[in-house]
C-alpha cells in the first residue's frame, strides 16, 4: 500500500511538473505583454524598464527556473495587468467562484436528484423519457445561451433580478465578519448565474441518480427489504435513496470543483468577478503570471483530488493497488 | 429434420435479413438523424440555399430606406424586423442584424462553420489520440509512461480553459479553432484507447501474430486499430457535441472564429445588445441552432454507445 | 532618444496676460532670479464655503481596473481619472485650463528653460494628516518609474529643496517640455506620493491601499472589479460634493446599460455603440457626447512602390469612398462629427478639421472610382487586411462596405487588444505586405506636436509616414526657438499630412457618457462636468454632486 501511494504521489508530482511546463511554454507563445501596457509611442526606456521589472528580458530558461523556484515557495509572481501578487488576487476572487459554484451545485442537486429518482422508479415511462430529454437538453444547451435567455426574461423583460455582478458583499481579509455574511447576502444576484451554471450539471446529475438508483433497486439488499414487507415508499425513501446517494454525492463533489473551473462563460456573461472571469481578463490582456497562476491553481486542485481518489480507491479495493 | 426446398432457404434468409434490417431501422434514432441530415444538407448547400450572402448587407428597397433614414437611397438597413413583426419582409424572414445582413443566410452558413470545425476538430483529435493510445498501450514501458503522463497533465486542464489558452497562441481563424479542438481533445481518446489495447494485447490473435514474426507496425495497423474503432466511434460521436459547444463558447468569448464569419456563437456575442432592444430573435435563433445540433449529436452518440460499445452496453 | 523639443511656449504665451489670482503676498513673490519664461497657468478655484459631502456615486467603467492605477509612480497612460480621485499634483489639467494650479500656488520656469521652481500652498497635508512638503515632491520625482521616466531623469541635474514649500529643479539643458510632462498628463511624475507611507507599506502595500493628497480617501478595492473611495473633507480646494464613489468595472455594454436603467449605476462610460439610441431615448438619462479624437486610417508600407496605396490617388479614393455621414448615423446616431484632421479639436495647436482650417472630407464614390481607374485599377483591387482598433469591428465592417462599393475589397482582421497594440508598437514591421489599412485613434492629452512626432515623422514610434517634405519641416521645427515659427511649422506639417492623404481622417469619435437623474445638477447644466479640455473622462471628481 505504501508503495502504491508513493507511486501515485510521484505520478501526481510529474503531472504537475508537466502542467507547469506546458503552461509556461504556452503562455509565452501568446505574445508580448509589454506591448499592452506600453501604448504606441511609449518611450523605449520605459518599455525596457517594464520588460526588466517583469523579468522578460532574461533568457527563457532563466525565466523558467525562476518561475519554478518561486512556485515552490508559493509565489505566483505579480500580475502584469492588476499589479498585485497573483496569489492575493486569486484568493480574493475564489470565494466569489465558490459561492457561485455552490449555488449552482444546489440547483443541480435540486433539479437532478428528484427527477433522476422519478425516472428510476418509473423506468421506461413518460417520466423517464422526459427525464432523459431534460438531461440531454442540459448537456446540449451552451451555458451562455441559457444565461442570455434568463437575462432576457428575468433581467430585462420582467426586471426581477439584477444582471450586474455579485452585489456589494465581498470577503474582506481584514474583517472576519464578512467571511460569514458574504455567503448569505445578495442572493438575488446569484439566482440567474447559478441556475445557468447548475442547469448544465443537473443533466449529468439526473443520469447518475437514475443509474445509481436503478442499481440499488435491483440489488439483493433491496429485494430482501421488500420481501420483509416494508412498504414501497419506505423502501425508496429510506433504503434505496440512502444508498444511491453515495455515488451521487461523490460525483457532485467532483462537479463542484469542475464548476469553479468551467464557469468562465457564465461569469463573463453575468459580470461575476470569479476566477473564470479573472482568467478571461488575464488572457485578453496577456497577463502571463495571472494566467499561469489561475490555470495552475485549477490544475493543482484537480491533481490533488485525483490523487486523493486514487488513494481512497486503493484502500477500498485491493485489486487496484495490486494492478500496478 | 424436415427437408426444405433449396430455394426456400434463400428466401428465408432474405426474410430474416429484411426483418433484421427493419429492426435496426426501427431502433435507429430517427429524429436526431433527420436533424443532423438537415443541418448537413444546409451546411453543404448554404451558398445555394441562402437567400442572401453571408457577409454582404441586404440591398434595401426604396421604401425601407425612406422609412428608416428618410432618404431614397441607403447602402443597407440594419436591424430589420423578422417577417412576423410589423415592417418585416419575407425576403429577409428572420430580419437583418446590426450590420444589415440577412440573419437566415448567416444562420445557414453558420451551420457550415459549426459542422466543419466540430467534425474535423474531433476527427483530428481522434486520430492523434487513437494513435498515441495504441502506441502507449501496445509499446508499453517508456512509451506508455511518457504518453500517459502527458495525457494526465493534459486532462488536468478544464477543456474550455485550455482551449482559451491555446486560442491566444495563434492568429484567430477557423482552422485555428480546429487545431485547438484537436489539441484539447486528443487526450480523451488516448486514455480510453490505451485501456482497450492493454486488453487486446493479451488476446490470442495478437499473440499469434507476434509469434509469426509480424512487425509491430503491421500489428498496430491491421489488428489493433480496427479493434478499437468501436470505442473510438462512440467517443467521437459524444465528443462532437462537446466540440460544437466549445467552438461556440470560444467564438462567443471572442477567442474563436473571427468576424465577419457567421459562427453561431459569435453571432450571439455580437448581438448581445440587441437583447435590450427586444430583438430576441437575433439571440435565440443561433442559440437554438447550437442546441439542436448538440442535442441531436448527443442523442446519436447515446444510441451508438448502447449499440457499439460492448462494455458500455451493459451499464 | 529623439529630442522632445515641442514646447509649451506657444500656448503659454498666448495667454500671458492672465492675472495671478488675488495676489496673496506669497503667491506673488518670485522664487527664481533672472528673467522668466511666460507661463499661462490658471488659478485654482478654491471654494469659499466648505459643503458637506453626501450621497453615493456609482460609476460604470468600460474596462477592468488595475490597482496599479492608484500608484502614480508606475504611470502608464490609462490612469489619470483615478489619480484625480486619490491623488493631487502641483499643477494639473482642470476645467480652467490645461495648466491649472493645484498643490502649487506658484510655478516659474527660467527664460532659458534650465530651471523650474514651485511654491506649494501653505498647510498642505496628506490624507493621514502628515504634512505634504517639498521633500515628498523631490522623492516622487526621484522614484518615479512610469512613462517617460528615463527622459525626465536624464534631463535633471539636481533638485534643490529651498524650504518646506519651495523647490527648484535644475536641468542639464533647456527642458522646453518640462511642464507638459509635469502637469500630470504626460507622465505621473507630477502627482505627489507620500514618501513616509509608501516606504512603510511598500509598492504592493501602496497599490493595495493607496493614499495621497487628493479629494477622496481610498476605502477598499477588489482588484480589477471595483474601487471605493470616500470624501476627504480636509481637501484644500473644497470638500467633495459626494460622500462615496464606487468605480465598477463593467466591460459589457449591455450590462452598463442595464445598470443605468436599474439605478445600480449613476454614471456609465463608453455608451457609444449599439445601445446609444436607447440612451438617447431614455428620458431619465442625460448624455454627454464627450468627443475624444478623430478616427483615422493609415497605410503601413504605402511608401513602397509595390503597395497599391503608394499612389496618392488611391489613398484619396479611400477617403472619398467613405460615407462619413451615414457611418456616423449608423455607429453613433449621427453625433460623430466628420473631421478633416487626425488630431483632436481640443488639442493645442491643432488645425480644425471642420472646414475652418481643413475641409471636411467629402463623400464621392464616383470620383473615387475615377481616381482608381486613373491609378490603374479600373476594377478596384483586393488588399490583405483592414485592421480596426479593438473592439470597433462593426465600424470596420461598415467602412469595408463603403470601400467595396468602389472596388476595394478586403477582410477585417480581428485582433484582440494586446495583439493590436503589439502590431502597432512594431511600427512598419507590424503589418508586412504593404497591403493593409489600419484604423487608429489617439486621444492623447498635450499638444499637436506630440502627435506629429509620433505619427507623422519618419522614425516616430507609431509612424508609417516617411516624407522628405515633412522631414524638412520637422527639422526646421526642431531647430527653431521662435515660438511663432514653430507653431506655423506644426500647422504646415498637419496640412501636408492631410493633403497628401498619408492619414485619412474619418470623424471625431464621441465617447458618450451617460448619467442618471440622481446626478446633480438637474437638466443640461450637468455638462459642466465635462468642461476639462482634451480629457476623455469627466474630472475633477470633487465637484460632482448627487441627490442624497
Amino acid at each position: 500500500m505504501k508503495r502504491y501511494v508513493l507511486v501515485r504521489a510521484l505520478y501526481s508530482v510529474v503531472t504537475l511538473w508537466l502542467l507547469v511546463t506546458i503552461i509556461f511554454g504556452l503562455v509565452r507563445l501568446t505574445g508580448d505583454p509589454v506591448a499592452m501596457k506600453a501604448e504606441a509611442g511609449a518611450d523605449p526606456a520605459y518599455v525596457a524598464q517594464l520588460r526588466h521589472s517583469w523579468g522578460l528580458d532574461q533568457p527563457l530558461h532563466r525565466q523558467y527556473l525562476g518561475f519554478v523556484s518561486r512556485l515552490l515557495r508559493g509565489d505566483f509572481g505579480h500580475s502584469f495587468e492588476k499589479s498585485l501578487p497573483v496569489r492575493d488576487i486569486y484568493f480574493e476572487r475564489l470565494p466569489n467562484s465558490l459561492k457561485l459554484g455552490f449555488a449552482a451545485f444546489l440547483f443541480s442537486l435540486a433539479l437532478g436528484v428528484p427527477f433522476g429518482m422519478l425516472s428510476a422508479l418509473k423506468v421506461n415511462s413518460w417520466w423517464d423519457s422526459a427525464g432523459k430529454m431534460v438531461a440531454l437538453l442540459g448537456l446540449s444547451m451552451p451555458g451562455f445561451f441559457v444565461g442570455l435567455v434568463l437575462i432576457i426574461i428575468f433581467g430585462i423583460q420582467l426586471g426581477w433580478l439584477p444582471v450586474l455582478g455579485k452585489g456589494p458583499s465581498a470577503v474582506v481579509l481584514g474583517e472576519p465578519s464578512t467571511w460569514i455574511t458574504f455567503w448569505f447576502r445578495d442572493w438575488a444576484h446569484l439566482v440567474m448565474p447559478a441556475f445557468a451554471l447548475g442547469w448544465y450539471f443537473s443533466g449529468a446529475m439526473l443520469r447518475i441518480t437514475r443509474s445509481g438508483m436503478l442499481d440499488v433497486l435491483g440489488s439483493d439488499y433491496i429485494k430482501l427489504v421488500r420481501l420483509k414487507g416494508v412498504p414501497e415508499s419506505v423502501v425508496v425513501a429510506k433504503h434505496a435513496l440512502k444508498n444511491s446517494l453515495i455515488p451521487v454525492l461523490t460525483f457532485a463533489g467532483l462537479n463542484l470543483l469542475v464548476m469553479v473551473n468551467v464557469a468562465i462563460v457564465i461569469e463573463v456573461i453575468f459580470n461575476w468577478p470569479g476566477v473564470g472571469q479573472l482568467l478571461y481578463d488575464a488572457l485578453s490582456n496577456r497577463d502571463f503570471p495571472m494566467v499561469q497562476g489561475v490555470v495552475l491553481m485549477s490544475g493543482l486542485l484537480i491533481v490533488v483530488l485525483n490523487f486523493t481518489i486514487d488513494v481512497l480507491y486503493g484502500y477500498v479495493d485491493p485489486r487496484i493497488r495490486l494492478s500496478r | 429434420m424436415a427437408t426444405i426446398p433449396i430455394g426456400a432457404d434463400r428466401t428465408l434468409a432474405a426474410v430474416r435479413a429484411a426483418r433484421r434490417g427493419y429492426r435496426v431501422l426501427r431502433g435507429l434514432p430517427i429524429v436526431p438523424l433527420a436533424i443532423l441530415a438537415l443541418l448537413a444538407a444546409v451546411a453543404v448547400l448554404a451558398p445555394v440555399l441562402a437567400p442572401h450572402g453571408k457577409l454582404d448587407p441586404v440591398k434595401p428597397t426604396r421604401e425601407q430606406c425612406l422609412a428608416k433614414y428618410s432618404t431614397p437611397d441607403c447602402p443597407y438597413v440594419d436591424n430589420a424586423p423578422p417577417f412576423w413583426a410589423a415592417g418585416g419582409r419575407l425576403d429577409t424572414p428572420l430580419g437583418t442584424d446590426s450590420l444589415g445582413r440577412d440573419e437566415l443566410s448567416r444562420l445557414m452558413h453558420g451551420a457550415r462553420i459549426s459542422l466543419i470545425v466540430a467534425l474535423t476538430g474531433t476527427l483530428f483529435a481522434g486520430a492523434i489520440g487513437t494513435l498515441l493510445g495504441v502506441l502507449a498501450g501496445y509499446m508499453g514501458r517508456w512509451w506508455d509512461e511518457i504518453i500517459m503522463r502527458i495525457t494526465d497533465a493534459w486532462l488536468t486542464l478544464p477543456s474550455l480553459v485550455f482551449a482559451i489558452l491555446l486560442s491566444s497562441v495563434r492568429e484567430p481563424g477557423l482552422w485555428n479553432v480546429v487545431l485547438i479542438l484537436a489539441l484539447v481533445f486528443w487526450s480523451r481518446y488516448s486514455r480510453a484507447v490505451r485501456g482497450e489495447v492493454l486488453a487486446l494485447r493479451e488476446r490470442d490473435f495478437v499473440k499469434l501474430a507476434e509469434i509469426n514474426g509480424i512487425g509491430k507496425l503491421t500489428i498496430i495497423w491491421r489488428h489493433l486499430i480496427p479493434n478499437v474503432m468501436n470505442t473510438v466511434m462512440v467517443l467521437f460521436s459524444l465528443q462532437v457535441g462537446v466540440a460544437v459547444i466549445i467552438e461556440a463558447s470560444l467564438s462567443f468569448l471572442g477567442f474563436g472564429v473571427p468576424p465577419p464569419e457567421p459562427s453561431w456563437g459569435l453571432m450571439m456575442a455580437q448581438e448581445r445588445e440587441s437583447l435590450m432592444e427586444g430583438r430576441w430573435w437575433l439571440e435565440v435563433f443561433p442559440g437554438a441552432c447550437i442546441t439542436m445540433l448538440v442535442l441531436s449529436a448527443n442523442m446519436l452518440g447515446d444510441w451508438l454507445r448502447v449499440h457499439l460499445d460492448p462494455q458500455l452496453r451493459n451499464r | 532618444m529623439v529630442t522632445l523639443a515641442f514646447a509649451i511656449l506657444s500656448a503659454l504665451t498666448l495667454t500671458c496676460g492672465i492675472a495671478w489670482g488675488q495676489s496673496a503676498p506669497s503667491q506673488a513673490r518670485p522664487i527664481l532670479s533672472g528673467p522668466l519664461a511666460k507661463l499661462a497657468i490658471k488659478d485654482a478655484q478654491v471654494a469659499t464655503s466648505r459643503g458637506t459631502p453626501k450621497g453615493t456615486l456609482n460609476i460604470g467603467l468600460h474596462f477592468g481596473i488595475d490597482p496599479g492605477w492608484l500608484d502614480p509612480l508606475g504611470y502608464h497612460g490609462a490612469a489619470l481619472q483615478f489619480y484625480y480621485l486619490v491623488h493631487d499634483a502641483l499643477i494639473k489639467p482642470m476645467p480652467q485650463g490645461e495648466f491649472t494650479y493645484s498643490l502649487a500656488e506658484r510655478a516659474e520656469v527660467s527664460a532659458d528653460f534650465r530651471r523650474a521652481a514651485f511654491r506649494l500652498r501653505p498647510g498642505l497635508r496628506f490624507q493621514d494628516g502628515q504634512l505634504l512638503t517639498t521633500a515628498d515632491v523631490k522623492w516622487t520625482y526621484e522614484n518615479y518609474r512610469g512613462l517617460n521616466f528615463k527622459y525626465l531623469q536624464e534631463k535633471l541635474e539636481h533638485i534643490q529643496v529651498v524650504d518646506d514649500r519651495t523647490i527648484i529643479f535644475h536641468f542639464k539643458e533647456p527642458f522646453l517640455d518640462f511642464l507638459d510632462l509635469y502637469n500630470g498628463s504626460g507622465s505621473g511624475i507630477g502627482w505627489i506620493v507620500p514618501r513616509h507611507y509608501y516606504e512603510r507599506v511598500g509598492k504592493d502595500g501602496f497599490r493595495a491601499r493607496p493614499m495621497g493628497a487628493g479629494p477622496f480617501k481610498f476605502v477598499s478595492q477588489e482588484a480589477g472589479v471595483q474601487v471605493s473611495v470616500e470624501a476627504w473633507d480636509q481637501y484644500w480646494r473644497r470638500a467633495p460634493g459626494v460622500k462615496t464613489i464606487n468605480v465598477k468595472a463593467i466591460r459589457d455594454l449591455a450590462a452598463r446599460m442595464a445598470g443605468l436603467e436599474t439605478g445600480e449605476l449613476d454614471v456609465a462610460y463608453g455608451m457609444t455603440g449599439k445601445l446609444l439610441q436607447r440612451v438617447m431615448a431614455d428620458p431619465k438619462l442625460r448624455w454627454n457626447p464627450n468627443f475624444t479624437a478623430p478616427w483615422h486610417m493609415v497605410f503601413p508600407g504605402y511608401n513602397e512602390p509595390s503597395s497599391p496605396f503608394h499612389d496618392q490617388r488611391v489613398r484619396q479614393a479611400v477617403s472619398l469612398a467613405i460615407n462619413r455621414a451615414f457611418l456616423a448615423k449608423q455607429e453613433t446616431q449621427g453625433i460623430a462629427k466628420p473631421w478633416g484632421n487626425w488630431i483632436s479639436h481640443e488639442t493645442r495647436d491643432a488645425l480644425r478639421g471642420d472646414g475652418t482650417d481643413l475641409p471636411v472630407p467629402p463623400y464621392d464614390p464616383a470620383k473615387a472610382k475615377q481616381l482608381l481607374a486613373a491609378a490603374g485599377y479600373p476594377n478596384g483591387f483586393d488588399f490583405d487586411w483592414y485592421v480596426p482598433f479593438v473592439p470597433y469591428f462593426d465600424m470596420a465592417e461598415r467602412i469595408l462596405n463603403d470601400l467595396r462599393a468602389v472596388g476595394l475589397r478586403s477582410k477585417v482582421q480581428m485582433l484582440d487588444a494586446p495583439a493590436y497594440m503589439a502590431q502597432m508598437s512594431k511600427g512598419r514591421k507590424g503589418f508586412p505586405g504593404n497591403r493593409t489599412i489600419v484604423q487608429r485613434i489617439d486621444p492623447r492629452p498635450g499638444g499637436a506636436k506630440e502627435l506629429i512626432r509620433l505619427y507623422a515623422v519618419c522614425g516616430g514610434q507609431a509612424s508609417y509616414i516617411c516624407e522628405p517634405r515633412i522631414e524638412s519641416l520637422w527639422a526646421k521645427h526642431e531647430a527653431s526657438l521662435d515660438v511663432a515659427e514653430r507653431d506655423r511649422l506644426s500647422r504646415e506639417i498637419q496640412r501636408v499630412v492631410i493633403e497628401g492623404y498619408y492619414l485619412v481622417p474619418i470623424y471625431l469619435q464621441p465617447f458618450v457618457h451617460a448619467v442618471t437623474q440622481k446626478v446633480l445638477p438637474e437638466g443640461e447644466a450637468v455638462h459642466r462636468y465635462w468642461d476639462t479640455q482634451n480629457a476623455p473622462f469627466p474630472w475633477p471628481w470633487e465637484v460632482w454632486e448627487v441627490k442624497g
